[in-house]
Parts: C-alpha cells; sequence; structure tokens
C-alpha cells in the first residue's frame, strides 16, 4: 500500500486562462482515481500557489456576478472543504503587498474545517521535491 | 491619431505601450489588465499608469477578481461595458487590442 502525492502548482492568473482553474479541478478529482492505482494506493494532492498565481487567493471574487462563471474562489474553497492542503507563497503574497485578511484562508462559510496557509516558498519547494508527480498550471 | 487601446495581460505590456505614439492616447485596462490598476508590486504602482492621463479599468473585470473601486489608483477612471462602449465610438479613432 502507497500513497501517490501529486503537487499542483499555480503560477498562472486567474481567468484569462483556464489554468488555475483546471489545477484546482484536477487536484479535487485526483483523490478519485483509484482505478488507476493498485489495491489500496491513495493519493494525497497538495495546491500551491505562488508567483502571480498568488492573486488567485483574492477574497471577494464576483464572477459569477459579472460573467455567470464559477469564481475561482469557490474552487477553492471547495478544495478547502474536500481537506485538500493548500499553501500560498508568503514572498509573493508580501510582493503584492497582499495581506492574509485579504486572502481565501478557509471556506468556513461552506462548512470546511481546513485551512489555506501561507509558507515560505522553501516549504513549497520541499511539497515538489516530495511529490511523486509535479503539475505546473 | 486618437487610438484606444485595450490591455488585457498584467506582463509584458510596458515595452509595446513606450512604442505607440498618439495625439490622444487612451489605456482600457480589462482582463487581467485590471491587476495594472488595482496592484502594487514591491510597493510601487505599475510603469504603464504614468504612460496617459486618460486610462480607464473595466468594473466587471475588477470585480470578478476581488477588487472594488477603493482599490483602484487614483489616476484610473473606472468604467463599465456601458462606458466602454461610448469610449470606443466617441472618443477614438482607432482602437487595439494588446
Amino acid at each position: 500500500m502507497a500513497t501517490k502525492k501529486l503537487a499542483f502548482i499555480v503560477r498562472s492568473m486567474p481567468y484569462k486562462t483556464e489554468a488555475s482553474r483546471l489545477a484546482l479541478t484536477h487536484a479535487i478529482a485526483s483523490q478519485t482515481v483509484e482505478i488507476y492505482l493498485e489495491d489500496g494506493d491513495m493519493v494525497e494532492p497538495v495546491v500551491a500557489f505562488m508567483g502571480d498565481g498568488v492573486l488567485n487567493c483574492l477574497k471577494n471574487q464576483n464572477a459569477m456576478g459579472m460573467y455567470g462563471v464559477t469564481s475561482i474562489e469557490q474552487h477553492l474553497k471547495n478544495s478547502l472543504l474536500l481537506d485538500l492542503k493548500v499553501l500560498i507563497c508568503k514572498e509573493d503574497v508580501e510582493r503584492f503587498g497582499l495581506s492574509e485578511s485579504s486572502l481565501i484562508m478557509d471556506a468556513e462559510d461552506i462548512g470546511g474545517e481546513t485551512k489555506a496557509t501561507i509558507v515560505p516558498f522553501s516549504e513549497i519547494q520541499q511539497e515538489m521535491e516530495t511529490s511523486n508527480h509535479l503539475l505546473f498550471f | 491619431m486618437r487610438l484606444g487601446v485595450l490591455v488585457s495581460d498584467f506582463r509584458n505590456v510596458d515595452d509595446t505601450l513606450s512604442r505607440l505614439k498618439a495625439d490622444k492616447l487612451g489605456l482600457i485596462l480589462v482582463g487581467n489588465g485590471v491587476y495594472l490598476a488595482a496592484v502594487k508590486e514591491s510597493g510601487k504602482p505599475s510603469q504603464v499608469l504614468g504612460m496617459s492621463p486618460d486610462i480607464y479599468a473595466l468594473t466587471e473585470d475588477l470585480q470578478t477578481r476581488g477588487f472594488s473601486d477603493a482599490d483602484v489608483d487614483k489616476r484610473v477612471k473606472t468604467i463599465t461595458y456601458d462606458g466602454l462602449v461610448d469610449l470606443i465610438f466617441n472618443d477614438y479613432e482607432k482602437v487595439i487590442w494588446i
């Protein structure tokens, strides 16, 4: 029995392309791929936002109100609701002058208990090194 | 020439914009271009905001990305799609998209 760790690294900005949305939906879906695994094997996804990708994590996105599409905020909250590990790069948060209060750190409003964490890039690097598969978006 | 430029990217637009010459140059920030109006990287506003006195940002795209008018640099006027149509038809002879 083994655990396959997948690291989804998001460096793209939201909305102009589908990249960051795909990262989150793939990360959520990855937990259901047991049909491709040996008996008893598990999948452990981790999502990390770095570079311009941290702008995906801004609160109060109103994509549904403006364009009728699900916001990245909702996808991110769904990830937290499903207990995915979500990391946000501290250096990039600081570079953009963002505060923790301006970022989506939890999904409490939809019943989630897992929280996102702001971490130094070295921790994201560590996640990349310990993952079996690395996916950049 | 009165030239309106729709800017939909956050990165790599300075070089093209700095080469454009027009009697009246209007920059209309849409899509990810609105980050130019609302984000300060390393504490500094984007250089693009100094390239024209006429800079606009689309409210719908700001709100989609989690920003309100209060987050927007004072040099930038916010406009809705209706305002964008008015700009294109009334203020500029030519409109390009970069």
